[in-house]
């Protein structure tokens, strides 16, 4: 195992970290959005850069990809990837309570991903004592070709990273993204610091 | 700055230290010098502070402005939708974003490169960020940065690159598509009628003595020659007709859902319009033709190479036969037998 891995205690703390953030900002949204959000538990796993590039250009269907960097204090940081599939974002800017007109398609992917980016981090980050900021929402352009050549020329150089998926559901709208949270190696470190600081004082 | 001062007196208090003071007016007097908007606004959208950089951009006066909402201050903004996207960051307490990649601009301001951009307004990236205070009172900070030196830039490289990609498949000479890009076209077409189960022909076609034209006039006169014919040809096709030059003399027409009857007759018409056109060159008169072999996909082909085969066969049959005729792979094929 190595030192970017995290031990199966710290892998549960994190695991309820994450479980907690996620009901708080599921009910955030919820009443901002007047809708139920359903956010779907989480998968946490290592993945190195090529593997995490192969699953990203399997993904069929995928019509956008929405990227948020983020950086709080003790290190910790990453970047958050929004994932759509064409037949699930139709109603985005009804679901934001938009006039269609008022906006474009692009920009109505990046609103919603900047809500429900900086909503659920917002939230992790006080369960951690901590204290988010983010970049501007980037919009990759057309996803396809250009999400391993995007992961390629990130800010960091990163061998492995940690991986958190949540999918996101408005069934209302039939709304259904999915956020990955990419933390990248000395990132990790640092998220392990913090984890066993909080399994301590437990 | 006036307006920080002012927010300095209400909230100041004796007991203030004088550090504390210190630190107020240099973060009052970075706020002022800093090249970003920054503009203030309480819970029902009034403004509440605005720094330096908003007030030498707009032609407002300071204290008209303070205290007045953001949709009259400035009536330009999209007043229902900004109302939304601030109730997000009030309610989530979340930073919101509008980056002129999606939106030029929010603020009508003018910028500081009016004559080398041919923007009117200063391209913006705008943050939108919760502020919260000690007394339980909410405010939203917007900051605007000026970005109309990246979007011009940006602008332009998109600009050149699309004209890049134009220029990569088209023909210095002809003007029409190049070998490369036709090729590639051939592929895709090849492709899509096998998938799809559509028709698909080809027609290749050659100037006839094209050497002894050079020869006899000169390599411009060539060259008017291959301008010329190309730009007859063109005006012959279909939109969806895929028109190159193979090479020399040498050209290629691919026909989507077109069956060799078709191609025949447009081989045909092609062929008689070439005959009967009287070219000019340094006020002689020149007279071309053409010869060309037609081919229409068949279930044998099993890539789009045999397709090339096939019709270029037909095309050297045509020249076989006595040149300025079409010939089609069918007749190719039943000479060959003979």
């Amino acid at each position: 195992m190595s030192e970017f891995h995290l031990t199966e205690d710290q892998q549960d703390c994190l695991q309820e970290l994450i479980n907690v953030a996620m009901g708080q900002a599921s009910d955030q949204l919820a009443r901002y959005l007047d809708t139920f959000v359903y956010l779907k538990v989480p998968s946490i796993e290592s993945v190195d850069a090529k593997d995490l590039m192969n699953t990203l250009s399997q993904q069929k269907n995928t019509m956008a990809v929405v990227s948020q960097g983020f950086f709080g204090y003790e290190g910790i940081r990453g970047e958050a990837l929004l994932v759509y599939q064409e037949e699930d974002s139709g109603r985005i800017a009804d679901l934001l309570g938009y006039e269609p007109d008022e906006l474009s398609q692009d920009e109505q992917l990046i609103d919603i991903s900047s809500i429900l980016t900086t909503t659920f981090l917002n939230v992790f980050a006080r369960q951690i004592d901590n204290q988010m900021s983010y970049n501007a929402p980037k919009l990759l352009p057309s996803a396809k070709e250009n999400l391993s050549e995007h992961l390629q020329q990130m800010p960091f150089s990163w061998d492995l990273a940690l991986k958190v998926n949540i999918n996101y559901q408005v069934t209302d709208y039939s709304f259904n993204c999915n956020m990955i949270l990419l933390i990248p190696e000395t990132a990790i470190t640092n998220i392990k610091h913090v984890l066993d600081r909080i399994l301590a004082e437990f | 700055m006036l307006d920080f001062n002012a927010l300095i007196s209400t909230t100041m208090t004796d007991t203030l230290t004088l550090n504390e003071q210190v630190l107020k007016q240099i973060n009052s007097q970075i706020a002022n010098q800093l090249n970003t908007g920054v503009l203030v606004l309480d819970a029902d959208f009034n403004i509440v502070i605005w720094n330096r950089f908003l007030q030498v951009h707009t032609d407002k006066i300071a204290k008209n402005t303070l205290g007045q909402s953001i949709f009259s201050a400035f009536p330009e903004l999209p007043e229902r939708w900004l109302s939304r996207k601030f109730s997000s960051v009030f309610q989530l307490n979340t930073p919101s974003f509008c980056s002129w990649e999606q939106r030029h601009h929010l603020f009508e301001l003018p910028h500081t490169r009016p004559i080398t951009t041919d923007s009117e307004f200063m391209a913006q990236n705008c943050t939108f960020l919760p502020i919260e205070t000690d007394c339980k009172s909410k405010y939203i900070c917007i900051l605007i940065e000026d970005v109309t030196d990246v979007c011009h830039y940006q602008t332009k490289l998109q600009k050149t690159l699309a004209e890049l990609a134009q220029i990569s498949r088209i023909d210095g000479l002809t003007q029409i598509y190049n070998r490369r890009h036709w090729q590639e076209s051939l592929e895709q077409e090849y492709a899509k009628a096998r998938r799809h189960d559509k028709k698909l022909s080809l027609i290749m076609l050659d100037l006839d003595y094209f050497k002894l034209l050079n020869d006899n006039y000169g390599h411009q006169c060539g060259d008017m020659v291959l301008i010329e014919v190309s730009a007859l040809i063109s005006s012959l096709l279909r939109v969806e007709d895929i028109f190159g030059r193979y090479g020399g003399e040498e050209f290629a027409i691919i026909l989507p859902e077109t069956a060799l009857s078709g191609a025949i007759e447009l081989a045909q018409r092609i062929c008689n319009k070439i005959a009967t056109k009287v070219l000019i060159y340094k006020d002689q008169a020149i007279k071309v033709t053409v010869s060309l072999g037609v081919a229409q996909l068949s279930v044998e082909e099993s890539n789009y190479e045999e397709l090339i085969t096939l019709s270029d066969n037909a095309l050297y049959q045509a020249k076989a036969l006595g040149r300025n005729q079409v010939c089609s792979a069918d007749c190719s094929k039943s000479l060959l037998i003979d």
